[in-house]
């Protein structure tokens, strides 16, 4: 049997659905899962999900280009290691001071994962090798690089006995200002964290620059037909550089996230992230053929996934089938995104 | 008894009428030609023989018995072999392999890749190619490839080959190899039909000509009984005939944009002529002479390798198709769903792209003022209705051309060059958008117009640069301009 619904209606779906399918698990967790729907237990979500949300956004870009970034997961963890090592030198320290030294960690950061986006979008655009094959590449080496930096053991709380014990954890204390750090807020009684405030901001200029911005109409243009772009005069080649730089970017801003947080850089950190950022992104209804997805699609997908983690762990699941759960979820999205878009709006 | 015969076939598109029940009889031992300008139908007989697309009406008889091609399988069954124009090997296997593709030797399952080889080999040497035959297609000439594709039809045991423009991209000398290879396979008592756009090789090789014309036989007979002139007076003859679109102001003494002994071999050669503005100039040819590459050099898609732009008495050299629009020259592609419009972005995004710098500030575009101009774009081309918040995709194909011309005005180009401004849409929207270019000529623009269809080069042209195979044929002012003169520069007569 064939259920036809009006166009209109798909479209909304096709718009609105994954907000949607958030609210209403939200709802049932609500109602369902003791302890969920509690003050805490909601900023302890927005928490978890910063650093994947984040890396979504950047994904979000490039996906919408029809490419792909498998490179964030590592290029986490070795800005990661780079953020960490620029924290906890004395050197560093003594010569710019804390508030210095921390400034210059978070640029560190930023500036990595910039760099290898620059590097990655380079190639992919102007020597014009897949994207997939580009990022594979930078992945696998970014985490050779954070091995080798650190000798294979993480970088961060200080040894007994250092010289610069006082000094460094100072320095650490800094920075998880930004990873851990809580803002009070009247009737939170923790505060609202740091890192989920930075992550609603990356999103709210990640939607204005998607939706308003010159450069955003052609991100959208090259994903959604490159060739035609090109003769309308858009700077294709540049774009594509830029969501990879933007995407790498948003790996450096995670990964100073996350150190701040644990106050260590671990060479493994960041393992397999890529693939929840995709999870997220598609979830949130990019699509990898490039030309669809917004930012606050990102936000939601990172959402949804967090928050169904969240639900399961509340009721003593076992992680396994957390697994399993998520796998399932991103078949769904794409199953409805399919349903969405098939006979929608006449043919391809 | 002929081997193949065709009855009353017609095949009707959306549209068009693309055979109007059309007789064809192929005998063995004989080389049937035929001819006809762009979309006379030669294509579609082809397909129906081949079982690519199957007849609406009409009956097919092999040796007398009827018989119905509805695959290309069945066709290969029948000994019926097509060879397209666009060579269909599959670039990474050796010769050998595409020789046998689909019919490998095969003992238990295991390839026969020894017997493959050797047979391959002795059917490319007995038509005097001595190649491996390992040798994969991707390092083939065309010329090679082509006899790769007879080899292919010879192992299969054809007894019909038709043979798409087969001379369209070889040298005089791989031609005349070619037609020695045809002439020997003729006298194995293959029946061989022959595409082409060159009289002089229908009359060397041909027995028997047919002449198509809008889907319909007009004349089959021996070429020597007609003069080039008649052979082209067949094939121009017109039942389609567009509104004559006048001119409503006198062109700029001036050129705007002047081409000079432009090349890009092997596509194009020493191709000379002006735009000035206030004038529609058509670019006429038969497919495959070089028009789109032209133009597509002229908006900055394609680079070149000698010769010079020169626009508004200045050098023009145009990077990329950003650089040729700085300068206020638009190139419309051919393929608007392909390469001219985004479908899955709105009216008003695809109407604004080439232009979204006007209506941003510091990067941000404005909504408002967006909007304002795509809004006024649309109605300036009589979009109907006018919405500009709709996806392009929802559009009609007229419509979706519409769009594609919102986007030339509000480039505030100088020059214009559409190629194939009408395909695939229908009649009244066809005369609805010569309307409209003629007024952006009349604006002051310079327009350039490539169209596979004399009949619209007549209705909208005021001069006529013609092409063929990559050369400047001639130049048609409006006073000189018939479809038979037109036809008879296109065209490569003896």
């Amino acid at each position: 049997m064939k259920i036809q619904l009006p166009t209109g209606w798909r479209d909304w779906a096709g718009k609105y659905g994954v907000g949607l399918a958030l609210a209403v698990i939200v709802v049932i967790a609500a109602l369902s899962v003791p302890g969920f729907f509690t003050r805490g237990n909601i900023t302890t979500v927005l928490l978890h999900v910063s650093v994947n949300a984040v890396l979504a956004l950047g994904m979000t870009f490039v996906i919408v280009t029809a490419g792909i970034d498998l490179s964030v997961g590592s290029v986490l963890g070795l800005a990661g290691v780079l953020v960490a090592g620029t924290i906890t030198s004395a050197g560093v320290l003594s010569t710019f001071g804390v508030v210095g030294a921390t400034v210059l960690a978070v640029l560190v950061g930023i500036g990595t994962g910039a760099a290898i986006g620059l590097a990655n979008g380079a190639v992919i655009a102007y020597l014009r090798v897949a994207p997939f094959m580009v990022t594979l590449a930078a992945m696998t080496m970014a985490r050779g690089a954070a091995r080798l930096f650190t000798g294979g053991v993480p970088i961060g709380f200080p040894a007994r006995g250092d010289p610069h014990f006082d000094l460094k954890v100072e320095g650490l204390d800094a920075l998880h200002l930004i990873g851990g750090g809580r803002i009070p807020v009247p009737g939170l009684p923790r505060g609202f964290p740091v890192p989920a405030l930075v992550m609603i901001l990356l999103v709210v200029v990640g939607v204005f620059v998607l939706s308003r911005t010159r450069f955003g109409r052609h991100v959208y243009a090259v994903g959604g037909n490159e060739e035609a772009a090109r003769l309308s005069g858009v700077p294709t080649r540049r774009i594509k550089l830029g969501v990879y730089v933007i995407s790498g970017a948003c790996a450096g801003i995670a990964s100073v996230l996350m150190v701040g947080q644990l106050r260590s850089g671990g060479p493994d950190a960041g393992l397999l992230y890529e693939l929840n950022a995709i999870a997220a992104a598609v979830i949130g209804g990019a699509s990898l053929f490039g030309g669809l997805g917004t930012a606050w699609g990102a936000l939601i997908g990172a959402l949804l996934i967090g928050v169904l983690n969240n639900s399961l762990d509340l009721l003593g699941v076992q992680s396994f089938w957390q697994e399993i759960s998520k796998g399932a979820i991103i078949l769904l999205a794409v199953l409805f995104d399919v349903w969405t878009k098939r006979n929608g709006t006449g043919n391809a | 008894m002929s081997l193949l015969s065709l009855r009353g076939i017609t095949k009707r598109y959306p549209g068009v009428t693309a055979l109007d029940a059309v007789d064809l009889d192929v005998e063995a031992g004989a080389v049937h030609a035929l001819i006809g300008e762009n979309g006379a139908g030669k294509s579609t007989l082809l397909k129906v023989i081949a079982g690519a697309t199957q007849p609406d009406e009409g009956s097919l008889l092999a040796e007398g018995t009827p018989v119905s091609i509805k695959t290309p399988r069945d066709a290969l069954r029948r000994g019926i072999t097509v060879i397209y124009q666009e060579l269909a090997l599959v670039p990474y296997l050796g010769a050998d392999a595409n020789i046998f593709l689909g019919m490998e030797p095969a003992h238990g399952g295991l390839l026969d890749r020894r017997g493959m080889w050797r047979l391959a080999g002795e059917a490319l040497r007995s038509l005097g190619l001595t190649i491996d035959p390992s040798t994969p297609a991707a390092r083939l000439s065309v010329a090679q490839q082509q006899l790769v594709e007879l080899a292919r039809a010879l192992v299969r045991d054809a007894r019909l080959i038709a043979l798409d423009e087969p001379t369209a991209t070889l040298t005089p000398h791989e031609v005349d190899h070619l037609f020695k290879q045809v002439q020997r396979l003729k006298g194995q008592g293959v029946g061989i039909i022959f595409v082409s756009h060159r009289l002089d090789e229908v009359r060397s090789i041909a027995d028997t000509v047919t002449v198509l014309r809008d889907g319909e036989r007009v004349w089959t007979g021996r070429a020597s009984e007609k003069s080039d002139a008649d052979l082209i007076r067949a094939m121009v003859g017109r039942a389609v005939e567009y509104e004559r679109q006048p001119p409503g102001r006198a062109p700029e003494e001036r050129p705007l944009l002047e081409v000079r002994n432009l090349t890009r071999t092997p596509r194009f050669h020493d191709i000379s002529f002006t735009l000035r503005r206030g004038e529609i100039v058509g670019l006429a040819g038969l497919v495959g002479a070089g028009r789109t590459d032209v133009a597509r050099a002229l908006g900055g898609v394609d680079r070149w390798d000698s010769g010079e732009l020169w626009l508004g008495g200045q050098p023009y050299r145009p990077r990329a198709p950003r650089d040729a629009i700085a300068r206020g020259v638009v190139y419309f592609p051919e393929d608007r769903k392909r390469d001219g419009l985004i479908l899955g972005m709105l009216v008003r995004e695809n109407v604004t792209l080439p232009v979204l710098r006007q209506v941003s500030r510091a990067g941000v575009v404005r909504r408002d003022a967006e909007g304002e101009m795509a809004q006024e774009a649309v109605e300036g081309v009589d979009l109907r209705p006018p919405e500009i918040e709709r996806g392009v995709r929802t559009l009609s194909g007229g419509n979706q051309q519409k769009v594609v011309l919102a986007k030339g005005l509000l480039a505030h180009a100088d020059v214009l060059v559409f190629d194939e401004p009408t395909r695939g849409v229908d009649v009244g929207a066809k005369v609805e958008l010569h309307r409209q270019i003629r007024a952006l000529a009349d604006q002051g623009k310079a327009v350039l117009v490539i169209s596979s269809e004399l009949p619209e080069i007549l209705a909208l042209a005021d001069r006529v640069v013609v092409l063929r195979e990559g050369h400047l044929a001639g130049e048609l002012d409006r006073a000189g301009v018939t479809a038979e003169r037109l036809m008879t520069l296109a065209v490569s007569t003896t």
